[in-house]
């Protein structure tokens, strides 16, 4: 388990330098990347300290290493639209991004267990049908659209929620559907497929010789096992979910790091751009890393390894 | 009504979108308390699928019983509903041991609670107490230091050790009638024999009848009272123990104990039974073994032979028998 | 050893299922939309007539046999710019399907073909790409290049390459074992020869279900990044870029949202059936591909 554990730990640590790196190539892309990262006021005092800084008369490698070494301390330049560091600004907005994201997990789950079970349960009913309908459409129906048809019925006709903005429970509702749209039918598939096989285990043919009632089995004993799966796709479903927030967050005209980074793109504003998909990055490997060492909480197998 | 177990005419079949398998078609038999019953057969032969019926679990969605009668102390237990079957049945009066007990125990529970499962289930106990007594149960079979192992996970636990775990789920409510199927199968010799010897010891101490599917003729020998052969679907001989080895009247039967190896004859090589077991979806017309038996007649190949008494309990379906 | 019940032909009840002509249909008239749009359309794309903004689909009141989906703000056809949207979509999509699979499928081959230090370098780079998440690298891109279908295009193979290089390295781990391969080797065929001849025949089915499956993935995509702005770029048209339109009336004319919407998700739907069924057709085993 120790071992694994620090093979994870050098896999994300890899996977954040990469990230870096195609951050560090994006901005050497564009020709200049001085341009990119001082206002367009700034005198040619401040072009010839930024180019000082950032090394461009040095070697590659050089330049590089001092991108890499500003990076790892947080530190991405100011950003000229807030006039704040790059980085800073974005984590203020993390806890509402944060907030959004787990909110549509905690929507996709509470759909997905209950179609995912029941599907598997009566195989070809009803319930199954219409789950796979889900299924189909979640994943063909972008979440943002979602997010634009909710507020049009929701908000604007009916008028039972608010369609914009951050505050009470109510302006989370709408977000949180379209952000946990997509991954509703990516789980409610899995945890359908895995609760079949399980459900023709034999420990379940077993359970079900000594009698246990079938509520039982289903619920308690089948649905253990294929947490397990389902915990993983969880992990790389709320990471995605955090890229997929950058969309809904404008949609919604919610204050997160999503909108934020949005912005930055139209105003130019590229220091807050390289934080944020550094960022995005960082929380996704990190997200990753917290489910994959969560599993043995639920699978005594891998506890004892 | 002095039979525990009586099953009559029973047919259990598959519906697939290829066609209909008679997997269990037209089988009786019928079994006392204290009584072991082998059932013998190929992989195919139905005899997992006969077994899983008396339990009301035909392997779903395609099979079903479609005729025949099951019943328990008397009890009809065929056309029960799923809810009385579960509460009041199985677990309770008929209770299984699996074929593998390296996948026949829920690996993310306890092995306590899973044992703790069916006591609970039936309202025996609740809580603590379930658990008490499910401790007594995992003892029962012999599992050293049953307190503590009870908290382990399945995957702490040898092959052996996993079969007496699956035993003390079977047990934990008293079953009248266990069915053991390929109990041993997956288990080293040693450990073979011991767990026979705790199926033994269990049942002599309940009083239970005992349905034990195999397919193995020597294991079978040691522990049952009477045997019936299956093949594709049918019992094709059943007979005493001692009369079905000293005397075995089916061509099918004969196959089967002759390719069992004999302790002291020298044997150049095992025979055994030429051929394959029949496609399930096209049986062979007539009687269904004639493609490999070395007797077959033009009558085999068209009619069907009917169950033929050949006294001291012992009947087969061979058309040989007919005037014998 | 096994028992009649433990037969998985027995055990499943879901077969193949028939092909799907719905689907099937969808995806042709998109196809049919992309390459005739300019000859189907009743009107020009970007033909604007404020006399007739705002009228809404034929069926509903005030609406006009002229304009079937009705109008924008502008006046502008929505039935025109929906088969004008088509076109970009489609386009977008055959030069992103065909370089992320081409690049992809091509470091996969090398990748599981020759094992060893190739191997690791495109696993790892594989790692590193799939740990950036796709959205915030599009906007990445997008700040710093010009936005534009060549733009929309790099971001989805960056995205998407992934996919086939993972999925063709395992086919061609696997492969590599087989005897035909070997046999091939020791008979002395050349390596590239061994590429051309031996290993891409048997992997074509499986790019075919994967690009099939991409095709709805990145218009659903691309249509995300028009939403926003940062893909394709006014006064082309395209679905993402309605929607984004679209939403500042939304109080008002809800076709404006609705009807864009709708073409992405039965494009979407139709690939990923079709897809479905070809994964189903070529392998009925491994689902999960």
């Amino acid at each position: 388990m120790r071992q694994y554990i620090y093979k994870r730990l050098w896999q994300g640590a890899i996977a954040i330098v990469g990230a870096l790196f195609i951050v560090f190539i994006a901005q050497r892309l564009s020709g200049d990347p001085v341009a990119l990262l001082l206002p367009m006021d700034a005198t040619e005092e401040d072009f010839a300290a930024m180019r000082v800084e950032l090394g461009l008369d040095r070697p590659f490698v050089v330049q590089f290493g001092l991108f890499f070494s500003d990076a790892v301390r947080g530190d991405f330049g100011d950003s000229y639209l807030w006039n704040q560091p790059a980085m800073s600004l974005l984590l203020d907005r993390l806890p509402a991004t944060l907030e959004l994201a787990l909110a549509g997990l905690v929507f996709a789950i509470l759909l997905a267990v209950p179609l995912g079970v029941l599907s598997a349960a009566y195989r070809g009913g009803w319930i199954d049908n219409t789950a796979k309908l889900f299924a189909m459409l979640g994943q063909a129906m972008p979440g943002f659209w979602v997010g634009l048809l909710l507020i049009v019925v929701i908000a604007v006709k009916l008028q039972w929620l608010p369609a914009y903005g951050r505050g009470t429970l109510a302006h989370l509702i709408l977000p949180a559907i379209a952000l946990g749209w997509y991954p509703v039918a990516a789980m409610t598939r899995t945890l359908r497929s895995s609760m079949l096989d399980i459900l023709e285990s034999d420990y379940i043919r077993m359970e079900r010789a000594v009698g246990i009632p079938e509520r039982l089995i289903i619920w308690r004993y089948a649905l253990r096992n294929a947490a397990v799966p389902l915990v993983t796709m969880i992990g790389v479903y709320f990471a995605n979910m955090l890229g997929g927030a950058f969309v809904i967050e404008v949609v919604f005209a919610w204050p997160g790091v999503g909108r934020t980074v949005v912005e930055a793109v139209f105003a130019r504003d590229f220091p807050v751009v390289q934080a944020g998909v550094v960022l995005a990055s960082v929380v996704f490997v990190v997200v990753n890393l917290i489910v994959d060492l969560s599993y043995g909480f639920i699978d005594p197998r891998i506890r004892h390894d | 009504m002095d039979k525990l177990l009586s099953v009559d005419g029973l047919k259990t079949h598959f519906f697939l979108k290829r066609g209909v398998v008679k997997a269990v078609d037209g089988v009786s038999f019928a079994l006392a308390a204290g009584e072991t019953l082998g059932l013998i057969g190929e992989s195919g032969s139905g005899k997992t699928v006969t077994g899983l019926s008396i339990l009301g679990l035909p392997p779903r969605p395609a099979g079903r019983i479609v005729a025949g009668s099951i019943r328990l102390d008397g009890v009809e237990l065929v056309g029960l509903s799923e809810r009385t079957l579960a509460s009041e049945i199985r677990g309770r009066k008929i209770a299984m041991i699996s074929q593998d007990p390296m996948s026949s125990l829920n690996p993310v529970f306890t092995v306590g609670s899973q044992v703790a499962a069916p006591i609970r289930a039936h309202g025996l106990a609740r809580g603590r107490s379930a658990m008490d007594l499910a401790i007594d149960e995992l003892a029962r079979v012999r599992v050293p230091s049953a307190t503590e192992r009870a908290g382990n996970y399945p995957h702490q636990f040898s092959g052996g050790m996993r079969q007496r775990v699956v035993a003390a789920m079977a047990i934990a409510c008293k079953p009248r009638l266990l069915i053991a199927d390929e109990p041993t199968s997956a288990l080293d010799v040693t450990i073979q024999v011991q767990f026979m010897d705790l199926i033994e010891s269990i049942q002599a101490e309940t009083g239970a009848g005992l349905l034990f599917v195999t397919h193995d003729l020597g294991v079978a020998a040691s522990l049952c009272h009477r045997i019936a052969v299956m093949y594709a679907g049918q019992i094709v001989e059943s007979a005493d123990v001692r009369t079905l080895y000293a005397n075995p009247a089916h061509p099918y039967t004969q196959g089967l104990l002759e390719s069992l190896p004999k302790l002291g004859a020298r044997q150049s090589r095992l025979s055994s039974i030429k051929g394959t077991p029949p496609d399930p979806l096209s049986l062979p017309d007539g009687c269904a073994f004639h493609p490999r038996c070395p007797h077959a007649t033009d009558r085999c190949r068209q009619q069907a032979p009917p169950s033929i008494d050949l006294g001291d309990g012992q009947r087969a379906s061979c058309w040989l028998l007919e005037n014998a | 050893m096994t028992d009649i019940t433990r037969d998985a032909e027995i055990t499943t009840t879901e077969g193949q299922s028939g092909f799907p002509f719905i689907a099937a249909t969808v995806l042709t008239i998109v196809v049919v939309c992309a390459a005739f749009g300019p000859w189907l359309a009743p009107h020009a794309a970007d033909a604007i007539s404020l006399r007739d903004a705002m009228t809404p689909p034929a069926w509903e009141e005030g609406g006009e046999s002229g304009f079937l989906l009705g109008t924008d703000n502008l006046g502008r056809d929505i039935l025109s710019r929906i088969i004008a949207g088509a076109r970009v979509s489609v386009v977008i999509a055959a030069y992103a399907i065909l370089l992320s699979g081409g690049i992809g499928a091509a470091l996969g081959m090398i990748a599981g073909y020759f094992g060893g230090v190739p191997d690791s370098i495109i696993s790892r780079l594989i790692d590193v790409q799939m740990s950036v998440p796709s959205l915030p690298l599009a906007l990445l891109f997008a700040s710093v290049l010009p936005p534009g279908e060549g733009m929309v295009i790099l971001v989805i193979v960056m995205t998407y390459w992934t996919w086939y290089a993972r999925i063709v390295r395992g086919e061609v781990l696997s492969l590599r074992e087989r005897d035909f391969i070997a046999l091939a080797k020791v008979a002395g065929v050349s390596t590239p020869i061994i590429f051309i001849r031996h290993l891409t025949p048997n992997i074509l089915n499986t790019m075919l279900v994967l690009a099939t499956l991409q095709f709805g993935s990145v218009i659903v995509f691309e249509a995300g990044l028009s939403f926003l702005g940062l893909g394709i770029q006014p006064p082309q048209v395209s679905w993402g870029g309605m929607l984004s339109d679209g939403r500042n009336f939304i109080e008002v004319a809800w076709w404006l949202i609705t009807i864009p919407g709708i073409a992405i998700m039965a494009s979407c739907l139709a690939s990923n059936i079709l897809g479905d069924w070809l994964r189903d057709t070529f392998d009925p085993v491994r689902r999960q591909l």
